[in-house]
């Protein structure tokens, strides 16, 4: 295919992508990794570096939002890049290795059982909005893990603090492997711990998720590039294609109803991730 | 595990506007870079495939130091490729560079050290880690 065109249709399926994902809340990368896959013939380890480069696009777009808006929590978002980072310089570090080692296939039906995983956790009924009977942990309470924002639906300002920083801490290393093997943002898992593990407000929770992705996914993407796994000329069309769908649900999104909608697209990830595995096992 | 509920801390209104600039500000070089150079390489290369793009890399030969130098003097549409990939690598750390400064500026040092250490966390596995395992 001539490349001019091949260049406009990612760019086509990355806005559809990141429409999709920024109504599922899935995020672009869970449905562009395995589009690339599978109706793109992209190789394995180039799909995840396209992923950690649309994961730092997005990321900067809706990271910087909610930082303008005061929902992200900066501390407790920093604190946790602790975790993230190591675990995802590990798993892009896998992945190349893995990738050497002719074990695509692993890493396929792997990536395949993630994305099954993900999607109970983006169609559940998230935790409580605001969370109360916080108890701190001595952590928490050392290094002032608390704070306050405008909630603008509830017309008051919220106060939360972080409740249980350990448990926070081994999620956040597991979301940054996965992260780091499979260009995805994870933020399924990082939602869990801020929301599950800390207890904070699901607002707060998802504002500093979406911080986080970006300096997860630069570490990923460091690794990627370096062995040569990020192909500028497939990742921009996509990056911006991604940023352009999710920009578009963000605006679309208010007026729709959110869980409807997850459930209208939950099938379509389902059926990326299956079709993921089968050509794994090398079924068609 | 209870008793007085912790001390609440935040950074600076600053600090959260800096972090909004820095990130806007990286997104918007880098895709500039990249769209631009993108563009380039699609008229400088008028017969390439997309066979031929996934299977090689355009960039490769531009990605240590003074490959990508020798391809911006000469004005390689690759090389202008490869610089939007760093810009876009490079926001967030400029990000956290941002969080350490502002840290150290609030006196807070627990939050300093935490913040430096995934700085240099990030540096060596992008600088060391990526080369060594390439």
């Amino acid at each position: 295919m001539d490349l001019g065109l091949f260049v406009l249709i990612l760019a086509l399926v990355a806005i559809l992508a990141g429409l999709v994902g920024s109504l599922t809340g899935l995020g672009g990368g869970v449905v562009m990794v395995p589009v690339l896959l599978i109706f793109f013939g992209v190789p394995f380890p180039v799909a995840v570096g396209t992923g950690s480069v649309t994961i730092l696009a997005t990321s900067a777009t809706t990271g910087a939002a909610y930082v303008r808006d005061r929902l992200t929590d900066l501390r407790i978002g920093m604190f946790l890049e602790i975790a993230t980072v190591p675990g995802a310089l590990l798993g892009a570090a896998l992945t190349v290795t893995l990738t050497h080692a002719d074990l695509d296939e692993a890493l396929l039906i792997a990536l395949g059982l993630v994305l099954i995983a993900i999607v109970p956790g983006a169609i559940a009924r998230r935790g409580e909005e605001l969370p109360t009977g916080v108890v701190p942990d001595e952590r928490s309470r050392r290094l002032g893990f608390s704070g306050q924002y405008h909630d603008a639906a509830l017309h008051r300002d919220v106060s939360y603090q972080a409740a249980d920083t350990d448990g926070a801490l081994g999620v956040m290393f597991g979301a940054g492997i996965v992260s780091g093997l499979f260009g995805i943002g994870a933020g399924v898992f990082k939602v869990l711990a801020l929301d599950r593990y800390l207890r904070l407000p699901m607002k707060v929770a998802t504002a500093t998720s979406n911080f986080m992705i970006g300096v997860t996914a630069a570490a990923g993407a460091g690794v990627l590039l370096a062995a040569g796994y990020i192909n500028p000329v497939i990742a921009a069309p996509v990056a911006t294609g991604t940023v352009v769908g999710a920009y578009i649900g963000s605006r679309i999104l208010p007026g729709l109803q959110n869980r409807t909608v997850r459930i209208l697209f939950v099938p379509v990830v389902l059926a990326l991730a299956i079709e993921v595995i089968l050509r794994a096992v090398g079924l068609p | 595990m209870t008793g007085a509920p912790p001390v609440p801390r935040r950074l600076s209104d600053t600090a959260y506007t800096r972090m909004t600039l820095v990130l806007r500000g990286g997104l918007i070089v880098a895709l500039a870079l990249m769209l631009s150079a993108l563009g380039l390489y699609l008229v400088e290369n008028p017969s390439a495939t997309s066979g031929s793009t996934i299977s090689s890399n355009p960039i490769q030969q531009y990605l240590s130091g003074p490959g990508l130098v020798q391809g911006l003097a000469a004005g390689r549409p690759e090389a202008y490729l490869a610089l939007g990939v760093y810009a876009l690598i490079a926001t967030p750390l400029l990000r956290v560079l941002t969080g350490i400064y502002y840290f150290r500026e609030d006196g807070e040092r627990t939050m300093t050290a935490v913040t430096t250490v995934v700085l240099v966390l990030l540096l060596v596995g992008i600088l060391v880690l990526g080369p060594l395992i390439h």
